[in-house]
């Protein structure tokens, strides 16, 4: 698991890459909760390149959906493929949680 | 340099020179250690055998079996393999002290030797063997208290599956880590309805059993017979709210009407039940709208759909530790995987089924542990 992180006109992206899963969901928490510690209000979770997700990566994106929430931020995932997607549509998370089809419109959605 | 326990603690000294011996003796009596003697390696590994030292200094040249064998016969022993060993050794070539090390030594002091320097590795070796032994303690003692938490949790699964006319049903339970976040239960109703719950708290181990438990208890202390599915989802998820941030649960719940052979199903971001058509000799993943995990926040509704069956239909409530057991290769099982195998063998009884589903699920593993718990609720209609 990689988190590849950026920050353009208030908005931070994390981009990541690999499975997250069990096994990377503690680290990937941790980075995010670093990342968060700002007082960034508009994040972006761009997931072209995230192979995995279990239901431990779906309490760390709880956990990213819920702090932005706490800061009345914006949140968006974007750019999932077709498993990703489906785990999200399985789990119910897609009713709470924002879900971009790419990064652009995804930026347009928080912006 | 942590000294503690030094005055319970023992070191052998091995070496075949009487003078050596006598040398290192007044050496290391600064340490406060009980000191133990040998002058030959039988004697060596007998005093080892019997005294479990906390420390071995070991000549390597000495008349009958030389240092190398009994470190190597120490090393084989499972009641002195633990023990570390120090070489003291006149010889000083590379490759003895590669040797010295390949066999299990923890470090190599040649000869002849600064006193100051073998009494700092002597306490190094003495901290770290200390303090693995104290790891060690701690995680047994964990892994009992987490086997009590197993063992308790499993008392809180049903303990007979009720027989229902007209209905044969099996469970499967299993956990990756002793104690699980995985759940089933089943409700008796009234006018022979049954309530059949499957429910998966994220993660497993200890924060995952203590969630499963909240559910089982509210489960069980529902005011009412649990016949209505959306509104015992969304009491599960008003309770749950309150405790189980950032965690949350999957759930599913099903009521079945034995007479009619109808089902009323509700979801909350686990996955759909499967079901398998004798008429069509094909299962699938049953269509059901659904509501996000419990605990997370408050339901708007709560989504319920119905379904009929008819003789020889089968339904099977899963979590996804199943689906999602991986391959040596990192592949997942798959939902397809689970639909092929519950369409085969007709004549199976329920319990039979899920024998050979999980025999199907573990060949896929190939010997790749579990990662999550694993649950399945099975019925057939007869």
């Amino acid at each position: 698991m990689e988190i590849i992180q950026k920050e353009e006109n208030g908005i931070v992206f994390l981009a990541f890459k690999g499975r997250l899963d069990g096994k990377s969901a503690d680290e990937a928490e941790q980075t995010i909760n670093s990342i968060l510690k700002g007082d960034n209000n508009r994040l972006l979770f761009d997931f072209e390149f995230l192979e995995y997700l279990s239901s431990a990566g779906l309490r760390v994106i709880l956990g990213a959906a819920k702090e932005m929430k706490r800061r009345d931020g914006k949140f968006v995932l974007c750019a999932l493929n077709a498993y990703v997607k489906e785990v999200f549509e399985v789990s119910g998370f897609g009713a709470i949680i924002p879900i971009a089809d790419s990064v652009r419109s995804g930026i347009n959605e928080i912006s | 340099m942590t000294e503690n326990n030094r005055g319970t603690e023992s070191i052998l000294l091995v070496d075949d020179n009487p003078t050596n011996l006598q040398v290192l003796y007044q050496t290391l009596e600064v340490t406060g250690c009980k000191l133990l003697v040998a002058k030959d390696g039988e004697t060596a590994l007998g005093i080892a055998e019997k005294a479990s030292p906390d420390l071995i200094l070991l000549d390597i040249m000495m008349p009958g079996i030389d240092g190398f064998e009994v470190c190597s016969r120490l090393k084989k022993d499972p009641g002195t393999e633990s023990i570390p060993v120090i070489f003291l050794s006149a010889l000083t070539d590379t490759k003895d002290k590669v040797r010295g090390l390949q066999l299990g030594a923890v470090d190599y002091v040649s000869k002849p030797f600064q006193p100051d320097e073998v009494i700092a590795r002597v306490n190094t070796h003495l901290t770290i063997h200390r303090l693995k032994r104290e790891v060690e303690q701690k995680k047994d003692a964990l892994e009992a208290e987490l086997e009590i938490v197993s063992v308790v949790q499993r008392r809180l699964l049903p303990k007979n599956l009720p027989d229902i006319e007209g209905l044969r049903l099996a469970a499967h339970y299993e956990t990756s880590l002793y104690a699980g976040g995985d759940y089933y239960d089943i409700a008796e109703l009234a006018d022979n309805k049954w309530g059949f719950l499957v429910a998966d708290a994220e993660g497993h181990s200890a924060p995952a059993a203590v969630m499963m438990a909240m559910t089982c208890a509210l489960f069980r202390s529902y005011p009412e017979p649990p016949a209505e599915p959306g509104k015992l989802i969304y009491f599960l998820n008003e309770h749950l709210c309150k405790v189980a941030d950032p965690s949350f649960v999957t759930a599913l719940y099903i009521v079945y009407d034995a007479n009619q052979h109808t089902l009323k199903i509700a979801r909350a971001g686990h996955p759909s039940p499967m079901i398998y058509k004798a008429s069509e000799k094909k299962a699938i993943e049953y269509p059901c709208g659904g509501v996000f995990p419990l605990g997370i926040d408050a339901y708007a509704q709560v989504p319920v759909t119905e379904a009929e069956l008819q003789p020889g239909d089968r339904i099977l409530m899963y979590t996804d530790g199943i689906t999602e057991r991986f391959s040596m290769d990192g592949k997942t099982y798959g939902e397809e995987h689970l639909l092929r195998r519950l369409e085969g063998d007709g004549n199976l009884q329920p319990r039979e089924l899920l024998a050979a589903i999980m025999k199907d699920v573990n060949d896929f593993a190939n010997g790749r542990p579990a990662d999550d718990d694993q649950a399945m609720l099975l019925a057939i209609v007869e």
